[in-house]
């Protein structure tokens, strides 16, 4: 950290001017989520009688331009130079009023947050005389706080101009291009050995009907073009150390064991005598274990599979000397990053054995292997065929593991349902309805639904085109569900579907068809090693979690640390480009200068108090974050404790160790909690009388 | 029990980190879930700043029960969690001379979606404020120490 920064730093928390506190107060109605409960006229007109109080005020909406301008207007009109706030959650608005005490001229830490609306409102409603005594005295603790708060600086740090986006699907791959062009470098990590994700493994996408893979073919070609762009295939994050800024990642790649392309691949791949299910084509079909994922893919060449590789040595027997390395190891780097994109993606939910008929039944299959099997490069070339017979009824149902109820459905491992709607198998199913139509003009096609979700543009176009093409409609209600069962062994069709058609009143109707096939909502891809590095979260749905999904949509509550695609909820290519770029433009912002500001939330030490006692230089967990440093005044030397703000993250081990109560962590100090605690613990005279 | 502060209402003081329990919280209201509103969360960077002497002035000021929700093993700050426990153990000694029931003061590991743990800590300490009634003021060191029954230990409780 430069000099002059730990010096301004030192410096912070000192009120030069020591002034008198004239607080103001505000307390926010949010358009009746807190003011149906809280009495707010009543909880601003107690707290304005309480000492160093000039306003206080209730509005209905604080964040609103007219709220934001009656502090901004206290601050430059009648001098305030505190402000305390009764809100929504600190999460969401912090940075909001922050900005306001900024533009009036007011240094932006002092200001401090009560949760109204979480932690009072929505949760006592049925207490609402108590909920509003209980917002007076939280108020009255940040009042207390406020008397005490000083200004502060943010620590300014420099940042590697340099991006690491993990997840190589069409998200991560949006994102490391628009990184790149904006002058970053970046670094690309992708757990498979190739590039593109899920989009390879469709055929042709909505809403424009394109083929995927030519698609996905240019964006990878702009990707590679871009020198800035360093891709790693077949490699994960194994560590990080750091902060924003300034991350150490250490990646583990696995060695592809193939050197580059050769004519003889096929050969090569003939005489492995390994099979296994072929994750590309949902186990439509085998591949070797040496093996090449599809045609195009990028990075082109074959790769082996280590799991399951006997190291026989057939396939070097027949491959042209030195392209096969069977003895290949893993190896272990590290890159210098200023931010993380996480671009981890999703899985497509495996139902669970029986679930209408999956895995009981071969006829039975899920949307992502319907793909598969229509796909012209795919195991049946295309042909609309199943168990070698074609296919001529076919029945597609919708929502099998999304929007699932509690009690009807069947949980995950953690005891939780896939409640959300997984948004993109409605018209997923709809187009694969139209490419039936087209493979096979006479088939029967069923789209058993529970409602239609064709909500983006032009999406609606699918389930128009789909009526017009002769598929017949039936609607179940979640609370019943569709039964698959196998059929007579006379029967013509191998399967019935049975359902409570809602469209004929609730009449129950039994199909004969061929091939059922479950449209599969999307699950995260597994990345708990990811938030333990990283310190993400997930949200109750184990998507990993936006800091707010309107206000804060890509960026996560680790400073740095930014989401793209669907490692954040389902979506479709389009939202998870939009994503993507989003959460680029979101780094970009933040390290492009080669420097990032963080909190001024760090150790503090009052020279005056500290007697260089060094018990905070013993408990302290942090490397070079505080030191004991010899100093001389008047022909007497002495020692005196230094915190060095880049290396301290503000843990506040040394503050309860502090046998003169020489140090506190900024803007977190332990006098402000003895106050708060004092506040809140207080009688409130002006209430007694109230209500 | 008798006390004389038996008539006001006995207050609960949440200490609950930013990147834990007061998250936790957050969700617990975005559920709208109700608890009892003698319950005052104060947000904390790291519960590892509070000395004993916080704890035991906190008791003498007001509150009756006091659970820090922190983030535990998962803490972001390194050596939060190992020193909150000692500081809270220590604390438990001095509580003892105070002839302050340790179930007071509680320990627990909350992360930022624990909305059913959250819930479960308050509901504690609620019923053993009904059971032990409220702090007894000015707290004062008695002459004799009584023997501590067992399994009355406040403890530290990791829901995560
Ligand atoms: C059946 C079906 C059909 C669909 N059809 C369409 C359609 O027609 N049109 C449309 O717009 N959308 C469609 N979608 C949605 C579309 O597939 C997604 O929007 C898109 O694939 C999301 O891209 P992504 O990069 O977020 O995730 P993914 O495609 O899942 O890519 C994520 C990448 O991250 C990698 N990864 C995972 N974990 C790690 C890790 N720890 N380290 C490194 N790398 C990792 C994965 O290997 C993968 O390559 C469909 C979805 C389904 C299920």
């Amino acid at each position: 950290m430069p000099e002059e920064n730990v010096n301004k730093q030192a410096q912070a928390g000192q009120n030069p001017k020591d002034e008198e506190p004239r607080i103001g107060v505000y307390v926010c109605n949010c358009g009746g989520n807190i003011g149906d409960v809280v009495k707010c006229d009543m909880v601003a007109q107690t707290l304005g009688k309480l000492p160093n109080v000039t306003v206080a005020h209730s509005n209905m909406f604080m964040c609103s331009d007219p709220g934001q301008k009656m502090i901004a207007d206290d601050i430059k009109e009648k001098g305030i130079n505190r402000v305390v706030i009764g809100a929504c959650s600190i999460f969401l608005h912090e940075q909001t009023f922050r900005r306001t005490l900024e533009r009036a001229g007011l240094n932006p830490y002092l200001y401090y947050h009560v949760g109204l609306r979480e932690q009072v409102s929505w949760v006592h409603h049925g207490t609402p005389k108590e909920a509003t005594e209980k917002s007076i005295r939280m108020m009255a603790a940040g009042i207390a706080k406020a008397r005490n708060m000083k200004p502060l600086e943010p620590v300014r740090l420099p940042a590697h101009r340099h991006a690491l986006v993990i997840g190589g699907g069409v998200a991560g791959l949006r994102s490391a291009l628009d990184l790149a062009r904006r002058g970053l470098q970046v670094t690309l990590v992708e757990k498979s050995h190739y590039l593109g994700g899920r989009m390879a493994q469709w055929e042709r996408v909505f809403p424009t009907n394109e083929e995927a893979r030519p698609l996905l073919k240019r964006l990878i070609d702009q990707v590679l073009a871009e020198p800035n762009i360093t891709i790693h295939t077949g490699a994960q994050v194994a560590g990080a150390k750091g902060y924003v800024g300034n991350y150490t990642v250490t990646i583990r790649q696995q060695p592809r064991g193939v050197r580059g392309t050769f004519p003889n691949e096929q050969g090569v791949m003939d005489v492995c005598p390994i099979k296994q299910r072929c994750e590309f084509n949902y186990g439509l079909s085998t591949r070797k274990a040496i093996y090449r994922p599809y045609k195009e893919c990028v990075p082109e060449g074959l790769v082996i599979d280590w799991e399951h590789c006997t190291k026989c040595g057939e396939c070097v027997q027949v491959a042209p000397e030195g392209m096969i390395n069977l003895e290949e190891e893993a190896h272990e780097f590290t890159v210098e990053v200023g931010a993380v994109v996480l671009a981890t993606g999703f899985q497509p939910y495996e139902p669970f054995y029986g679930e209408m008929g999956w895995k009981e039944y071969p006829e039975v299959i899920t949307l992502p292997q319907l793909h598969r099997l229509l796909d012209d490069e795919g195991p049946s070339d295309g042909k609309f065929y199943w168990n070698g017979h074609p296919v001529r009824n076919v029945a597609l149902i919708h929502c099998v593991g999304s929007r699932q109820v509690e009690g009807v459905h069947r949980a995950q491992m953690d005891g939780e349902v896939n409640n959300y709607c997984s948004r993109v198998c409605c018209t997923a199913s709809l187009s694969m309805a139209s490419l039936i139509r087209q493979k096979a003009p006479d088939a029967k096609i069923y789209e058993i639904y529970e409602d239609i979700r064709a909500y983006g543009r032009w999406h609606e176009d699918y389930y128009t085109r789909a009526s017009k093409n002769n598929v017949t409609f039936l609607r179940y209600y979640a609370e019943e569900i569709p039964e698959v069962r196998r059929a007579d062994e006379k029967a013509e069709n191998p399967l019935l579907v049975k359902v409570r058609d809602h469209l004929t009143w609730g009449e129950e109707i039994e199909i004969p068809v061929d091939l059922v096939v479950l449209s599969v909502g999307m699950m995260p891809n597994p990345v708990q090693d990811l938030m333990e590095i990283f310190k993400v979260t997930p949200g109750s749905d184990r998507f990993l979690l936006e800091v707010h999904p309107k206000l804060r949509p890509v960026e996560t509550a680790v400073n740095g640390v930014v989401l793209a695609g669907t490692a954040q909820g389902p979506m479709n290519i389009q939202e998870s480009c939009a994503a993507a770029s989003a959460a680029a433009a979101k780094v970009s912002a933040l390290i492009e200068q080669a420097k990032v500001e963080l909190e001024p939330y760090v150790a503090h030490v009052d020279p005056d108090q500290c007697q260089g006692s060094g018990e905070c230089v013993k408990v302290c967990p942090q490397e070079e974050a505080i030191e004991l440093k010899t100093f001389s005044e008047n022909g007497r030397t002495f020692q005196r404790a230094v915190v060095t703000p880049a290396n301290c993250n503000g843990c506040g081990v040394c503050v309860s160790v502090c046998p003169n109560r020489a140090l506190d962590v900024q803007g977190w100090r332990l006098d402000e909690y003895e106050a708060m605690v004092e506040a809140i613990a207080a009688d409130i005279p002006a209430w007694e009388g109230a209500a | 029990m008798s006390t004389e502060t038996e008539n006001r209402s006995a207050k609960i003081l949440l200490l609950a980190t930013l990147s834990g329990g007061y998250r936790g919280a957050d969700m617990v209201g975005q559920g709208h879930m109700d608890y009892p509103p003698n319950t005052y969360i104060l947000p904390v960077m790291s519960a590892a700043i509070f000395p004993p002497k916080f704890y035991i002035d906190a008791f003498n000021k007001g509150f009756d029960a006091i659970t820090v929700m922190y983030s535990g093993t998962d803490s972001p700050y390194k050596g939060e969690s190992e020193k909150t426990a000692e500081i809270i153990n220590e604390t438990y000694g001095k509580m003892k001379e105070l002839n302050l029931d340790p179930r007071r003061l509680r320990l627990a590991a909350i992360c930022t979606v624990c909305v059913r743990p959250f819930l479960e800590e308050v509901q504690r300490a609620e019923k053993l404020l009904e059971e032990i009634g409220s702090v007894p003021r000015p707290l004062t060191k008695p002459q004799a120490v009584p023997a501590q029954p067992a399994g009355t230990q406040g403890g530290i409780f990791h829901a995560n």
